[in-house]
């Protein structure tokens, strides 16, 4: 099993609920931000000595909910102060972006680290459309097209050019290009049966977080499986990764409290301009293929919302607890999902950095001995 | 839509069938395997050049020339063609077996060609890398994405049969015609290789050598495409190839504005 610290570098200095989009940046405080990022990076350069086999990121825009316009800065910061655990920005939101753009960064900080990159090709979640104007009900042409560029920008022998719907370039030849080859291992958010499809097709690591119950994740892995087999390809377990909440602490008592704290800012300060955003983007357009998809996207954050810690914990969904029971619940969800990749988010609203740092340092010592050979 | 008319014209070997279509600068396009198709490309050319599309000895209905049996002799017969109806040098389009056929009438008459166009250009495979499959519905699945968009005229399926078994008459090299590759660098014309992105019958492996080789070539692909470009894609093919025809390198610079309220 492998492990990836994750983490959403996000506002902690609110003292308001919000439902509002966008959320005002009158409350921003560029002083306490720099504080924050400095906090964040040395947070994610000390999980190299944790054990941690990725250290992630990824990108968001026009909230306190997680501070990275662009990730690739935060893996820019990490490629020369971390040596051994891969830099995975999980990811740059495709059709958000210029995809020669992403294939041009991605392909740097693959050299910049000697070829440590687990490159995120993601589609977004749906407020993300409003903060770059990209009509929502086009995100699923311009992820697949962009996609596509972009391994043809990292792959090509010779200078191309791309005639498409969305997007056209007449020459492309970047410098540099990857230094992993053929390119560097992509990851790909597989929440629905229809990005399970495309993760799929893509050969890429399908990535699952913020799962309502562990049967529903296991629905996604049993359709991406079947469409890897149809595309003429057998995932191994380190193609499936499964995202979750986490804090580790010396008691059960102590983690369930420290999470509590930080998921209660989560849900209602950080989650709450999305949740308006996000209302209006699935009301009022086709971001989802169809009303299946879109209803079951809806539910599964609206089950998540409603659910207490310990119904969550109960239901495998969030890892909290001592040392010991975090080994168990792992053991559980691996049993379950029969995953290879367990990302951590670990600064969940407002759990304390000391806190945080003091969990890392449980893990190595505590948690992944009895778990690296799962 | 544009009505080509229909002409012929005496060469050393024999009568040569061919189409006219529109006025401006002399434009030839030599048709792939399956036949002339009158696509919404031609369509479109057509009202800005003077297209002219002969009909290769066989195909179409048109009768052999008994001493014409090879590509090379093919493209010597596509030289006098353009000679004698176009009288210098002019821009050059292939589609597939068409391509073919422009890269060895490049090679052989460099005097006659001025800008070379080669759609998914067949002549360069590598073995065991794409192909032409011999059932008629696996044929069709590799050549349109989109079948939806066929124009409805479409010729019958036998003619198109027909048309293909005439490959073998003129020793149509199935993967790579070494004798042609190794020409391929002294072509010195500026070309321009298209390719779909779902084209499975040439692969990309193909248009990747092609493109190494030419000393002065743009290599294009055209995304939601299969093997017959023009069909899939109409739209962006033209975008390219008419940029390309009317500015040269300059096809290069967008040209227009991004600006939606200027």
């Amino acid at each position: 099993m492998k492990f990836s610290f994750f983490h959403l570098m996000p506002y902690t200095h609110l003292e308001l609920e919000s439902h509002e989009w966008p959320f005002p940046n009158r409350y921003f405080d560029p002083a306490k931000a720099s504080a924050l990022y400095r906090t964040y990076v040395e947070s994610m350069i000390h999980a190299d000595s944790c054990g941690f086999d990725w250290i992630g990121c990824n990108e968001h825009h026009f909230s306190p909910y997680g501070m990275m316009a662009n990730p690739n800065l935060i893996g820019g910061a990490l490629a020369y102060s971390t040596r051994r655990a891969k830099i995975a920005i999980t990811g740059n939101l495709v059709p958000l972006n210029n995809p020669i753009r992403v294939a041009e960064e991605y392909a740097m900080l693959d050299c910049m680290t000697g070829g440590r990159l687990v490159a995120g090709l993601m589609r977004g979640i749906p407020h993300e459309y409003l903060a770059y104007n990209i009509p929502p009900g086009e995100s699923w042409e311009r992820q697949r097209e962009a996609v596509q560029l972009i391994l043809r920008a990292w792959t090509e022998p010779e200078p191309f050019g791309w005639e498409g719907k969305h997007y056209q370039y007449r020459q492309v030849s970047i410098w540099p290009k990857p230094m992993q080859k053929p390119h560097p291992p992509l990851v790909i958010s597989a929440s629905n049966a229809d990005s399970a499809r495309f993760a799929a097709e893509m050969r890429a690591t399908m990535g699952m977080v913020l799962l309502a119950d562990l049967p529903s994740g296991k629905e996604c892995i049993r359709v991406y499986r079947e469409a890897a087999r149809a595309s003429g390809w057998e995932p191994a377990p380190e193609n499936i990764l499964v995202g979750m909440h986490t804090c580790i602490a010396e008691t059960d008592a102590d983690a369930r409290r420290w999470l509590g704290q930080g998921l209660k800012y989560f849900d209602e300060v950080l989650m709450g301009g999305l949740q308006a955003s996000q209302r209006i983007v699935l009301q009022k357009t086709r971001y989802f293929e169809n009303e299946e998809s879109r209803d079951r996207w809806k539910s599964r954050l609206d089950k998540r919302r409603t659910l207490t810690l310990d119904e969550q914990i109960e239901r495998g969904t969030v890892l909290c607890g001592s040392p010991e029971t975090v080994v168990a619940q792992i053991r559980r969800v691996h049993g379950e999902l029969g995953h290879g990749v367990f990302n951590f988010t670990v600064k969940v609203g407002t759990l304390p950095d000391d806190v945080i740092r003091r969990g890392m340092e449980l893990f190595r010592d505590r948690v992944l001995p009895h778990v690296r050979n799962l | 839509m544009t009505q080509p008319r229909a002409s012929r014209i005496a060469l050393s070997s024999g009568e040569l069938s061919y189409f006219a279509a529109g006025e401006g600068r002399p434009l030839v396009y030599l048709h792939p395997a399956g036949g002339v198709r009158w696509t919404k490309v031609l369509d479109e050319l057509a009202k800005s050049f003077k297209l002219l599309v002969p009909i290769t000895p066989g195909f179409d209905g048109a009768p052999a020339h008994p001493s014409v049996k090879s590509m090379k002799a093919l493209a010597a017969l596509s030289g006098e063609f353009v000679e004698k109806t176009v009288g210098g040098p002019c821009d050059v389009i292939g589609c597939s077996f068409g391509a073919y056929l422009a890269v060895w009438l490049a090679a052989q008459r460099p005097g006659l060609v001025d800008h070379l166009v080669l759609e998914c250009p067949a002549g360069f495979r590598p073995k065991a890398h794409g192909g032409r499959p011999a059932d008629a519905s696996e044929l069709h699945k590799l050549l349109f994405l989109h079948p939806e968009k066929l124009p409805p005229e479409e010729k019958p399926a036998d003619m198109e049969a027909a048309n293909r078994k005439m490959l073998p008459h003129y020793g149509y090299a199935q993967d790579t015609d070494e004798e042609l590759l190794a020409l391929v660098p002294s072509i010195d014309k500026l070309t321009l290789i298209l390719h779909g992105t779902a084209d499975r019958m040439i692969p990309r492996e193909s248009v990747q050598l092609l493109k190494s080789r030419l000393p002065h070539a743009y290599l294009v692909y055209v995304w939601d495409a299969a093997h017959a470009i023009e069909v899939d894609q109409p739209e962006r093919v033209l975008a390219v190839l008419t940029s390309f025809l009317q500015r040269s390198e300059g096809f290069m610079v967008n040209w227009g504005t991004l600006a939606v309220n200027p």
